[in-house]
């Protein structure tokens, strides 16, 4: 409980790391909610490796261009990065759900093959980039560390802005999900919600990856989700159960990181696959015992 | 006879600009009640996807009188088994939807159309599904309040596609007697696609019969005659 108190006060060390952290935590799972609902894990995956891949494409360009991004500070780095990161998975989740809308090809393997390929890239671009071995390379790793008060505040505004479009929105984005055909009768521009819907997508996972990293975007983005529909009974507990499982995961997973001086991103994830398959146990529990129950008469 | 509701003029329905049938020219009257009656393949569902705007027609046209001017404002009833389950709406929430295209984008849907939204349950006979989820009902309570939806639309048309496929006998006869007593109590013009020709003679005044890339238009009478549907079937054949 120390470790928490220490965790918590206004003078901690990492206070913005945390806060990056919590804030992804409520925010990512909102909108993976959505992503689940129209049946696109697989874009929850490749999403945020191209949105990484993106951020070390943006990093490299300097670099190829001949400037020295060392003479102009880590704020200049930092909005390099966010536009790189937010081109690259705006123009993926909007070609690929394009894509997906004509129905031809395979989905999984499109996405398979962009997924890996991005992986390969950054990988690639980062070992030939000197900023890599700075600190980018371990923010796509999920390493939570060095977090400025412009970064806080630059994530802030922009969870807060997809999150008031999402809410502001909510109904048309549910009649466009939900039932295409209704939304086009009703005369409603269902183009202009998806792409918007799309806009709002890329625009958080760029953020969550820039913040904490491409793998604990993806656990944020789905996993919750995933744990709330296990117990949700309607569309508004689905929103409020993944957003707090989420938010209390990232708070939880810090804490333990910090207690035992483990890496916060995969500490997040692991503690979010936890909480995601004790629940799915807990969920078929009752259904279990009946069947033994039955089965013993 | 009443006056055009919806007139077709040589119409042809298709995808990616290959026609499935071709030079449909025919007026559908306000308060009517027409069947589209066709094999699988027929080109039914195309057709009612035409009409509705969910498909750009092939060649010619579609033309819509109301007496305000208004564009017509259609009450779609889609098969109740299209929707994914991971959805966790209720049965109200399902019917709701259909007062969304008169509340603007970013608004709150206003007291009076819940209350509306309401009264097209109890209309439907799903006031006791409102609450209960959307995903969890039986095909013929899930028809009805998708049918209390369409009607919350306010429509001019409603469109059903095969609304009593995979419900029982008793679940298919109230269903029909539903829509049918709907059609007359608020004047609405009726467009039902069905395979089911029993349902056909008893509730539909018109039928637009689709086969093999040929149609024929008449009254239920004239076309589901014994001796008459053997001719058109041999002359299909043939």
């Amino acid at each position: 409980m120390e470790a928490l108190g220490q965790i918590l006060s206004l003078d901690f060390l990492l206070r913005n790391s945390v806060y990056t952290s919590i804030l992804v935590g409520f925010a990512c799972p909102l909108v993976g909610v959505l992503l689940v609902m129209r049946r696109l894990v697989f874009m929850g995956v490749a999403l945020p490796q191209i949105s990484s891949t993106g951020v070390a494409v943006a990093l490299s360009l300097p670099l190829w261009l001949g400037f020295d991004l060392t003479d102009h500070g880590s704020q200049s780095a930092h909005m390099l990065a966010f536009v790189g990161s937010t081109m690259f998975s705006i123009t993926a989740i909007l070609v690929l759900a394009f894509l997906e809308r004509r129905g031809r090809g395979h989905p999984e393997g499109r996405l398979g093959t962009a997924y890996v390929v991005a992986a390969a890239l950054s990988i690639l671009l980062l070992s030939k980039n000197p900023y890599g071995e700075a600190g980018w390379l371990d923010m796509l790793k999920g390493e939570i560390v060095t977090i400025s008060n412009f970064d806080l505040l630059l994530t802030a505004g922009t969870l807060a802005l997809v999150l008031a479009v999402l809410g502001v929105f909510h109904k048309e984005f549910l009649l466009v999900s939900f039932d295409r055909d209704m939304a086009i009768t009703l005369r409603k521009n269902v183009v202009f919600w998806d792409v918007l819907l799309y806009l709002l997508i890329g625009l958080t996972v760029s953020m969550a990856v820039l913040s904490v990293g491409p793998l604990i975007a993806f656990g944020f983005l789905l996993i919750p989700a995933l744990t709330a529909h296990l117990f949700a009974r309607n569309m508004r507990q689905f929103t409020m159960l993944a957003s707090l499982n989420g938010g209390v995961a990232a708070l939880l997973g810090f804490w333990i990181a910090y207690q035992y001086d483990l890496p916060v991103g995969p500490t997040d994830v692991v503690l979010l696959g936890g909480i995601y398959t004790t629940g799915w146990a807990a969920a078929r529990l009752p259904a279990a015992l009946s069947w033994g129950s039955r089965n013993a008469l | 006879m009443n006056e055009a509701l919806i007139t077709l003029d040589n119409l042809s329905i298709g995808y990616n600009s290959r026609p499935v049938l071709s030079g449909i020219s025919l007026s559908i009257a306000r308060d009517s009640f027409t069947a589209i009656l066709g094999a699988n393949g027929s080109g039914k569902s195309t057709l009612l996807k035409t009409l509705l705007g969910l498909l750009s027609p092939v060649a010619g046209r579609i033309e819509t009188a109301t007496p305000s001017g208004a564009p017509l404002v259609f009450g779609y009833v889609p098969q109740a088994t299209q929707f994914d389950p991971i959805y966790l709406l209720t049965g109200f929430e399902v019917a709701l939807m259909g007062t969304y295209g008169r509340v603007g984008a970013g608004r709150f849907v206003p007291p009076v159309e819940r209350s509306f939204t309401r009264e097209c349950l109890g209309a439907a006979g799903a006031e006791e599904l409102a609450q209960k989820r959307f995903a969890e009902l039986s095909g013929g309570q899930r028809q009805r309040v998708l049918i209390a939806r369409a009607l919350a639309t306010r429509p001019d048309v409603l469109v059903l596609d095969e609304p009593t496929a995979g419900v029982d006998t008793t679940t298919t006869h109230a269903v029909m007697e539903f829509i049918s007593k709907t059609r007359k109590e608020r004047k609405i013009t009726v467009l039902l696609v069905t395979h089911d020709i029993e349902v056909v003679r008893s509730h539909a005044r018109q039928v637009l019969w689709l086969h093999q890339g040929k149609w024929l238009y008449g009254t239920a009478d004239e076309l589901l005659g014994a001796e008459r549907m053997a001719d058109i079937l041999e002359m299909v054949i043939s």
